[in-house]
């Protein structure tokens, strides 16, 4: 087995546990930590394959992948922030303003 | 293959698990930041030294740094923060995930078996780009010749991001 198959097999498990941890619990933050991951198993998987394929693209995408994760979670925190701050907890099934 | 990829891959397996079974949010958020400093360890020993380095520099720290901080500001006790226990949801996202990481693996598996051979490589193999003068020297003339386009889109989506936590972080809701 290659590194690039280990590594990509490691990226598929990261991005399923990723799912489960986005569906199963209970907070917003580990909502927000279950996505970090994922975009972490998405990169894993681009940078491995732009090396077993020889191209630079995969590579520059990570850098993109990597940057607007940190905006989507500037903006995430700050949005979990203002939850805290009007239902007094951040559990997904309190914040149901919006719903019809 | 390499055996320092293997136990840096078999550790965050087991984090990524610990990750999604810990009763208390910072355990889960070490466990995350556990398995960014080993993706990190994985490019660094594949080669790419300058996204291991991004990956330290803005994933292990200045995204965990945010997530810890909200953590221990918000203050979140345990018991918000367990597994879902009505069992349709589990077995559903169970499920979901078998499925998942099946067809994943099933894609993975199909394109190194079967269709290796159909992609065509590109020129920047490890050889070509030590001669060129190592893998950031590359990726900086690409990302500023070919990709300088979708460079500035991001610089202005971080800008509307910094905007964007300002605004919320002083609005008071009504």
């Amino acid at each position: 087995m290659t590194n690039e198959l280990y590594i990509q097999l490691l990226a598929a498990f990261l991005f399923t546990m990723g799912v489960l941890v986005v569906l199963l619990r209970r907070d917003t933050i580990m909502v927000l930590m279950g996505i970090e991951l994922l975009l972490n198993a998405a990169n894993l998987s681009l940078v491995a394959f732009s090396k077993t394929n020889s191209m630079i693209d995969g590579q520059l995408q990570v850098l993109f992948v990597i940057a607007l994760a940190a905006a989507e979670s500037a903006v995430g925190l700050s949005i979990l922030v203002n939850l805290y701050r009007n239902f007094g907890s951040i559990k997904t099934q309190n914040a149901t303003t919006l719903k019809g | 293959m390499n055996p320092i990829i293997l136990v840096l891959g078999v550790i965050s397996a087991i984090l990524a698990v610990n990750m999604l079974i810990a009763k208390n949010p910072i355990t889960s958020a070490m466990s995350l930041l556990g398995i960014l400093l080993m993706s990190a360890g994985i490019y660094a020993m594949i080669g790419e030294h300058f996204i291991a380095t991004i990956q330290l520099v803005v994933y292990a720290g200045a995204i965990m740094v945010l997530f810890i901080f909200s953590i221990m500001l918000l203050n979140l006790s345990d018991s918000e923060s367990e597994l879902k226990r009505n069992p349709g949801i589990f077995a559903g996202a169970v499920a979901l995930g078998l499925g998942l990481f099946g067809f994943i693996g099933y894609a993975i598996n199909e394109h190194f078996l079967n269709h290796r051979n159909d992609v065509i490589p590109g020129q920047f193999t490890p050889d070509v780009i030590n001669q060129l003068g190592g893998n950031s020297k590359v990726m900086a003339h690409s990302l500023f010749t070919q990709y300088y386009v979708s460079f500035e889109v991001i610089t202005l989506a971080l800008l509307v991001a910094v905007v964007g936590a300002v605004v919320l972080a002083k609005r008071k809701f009504d």
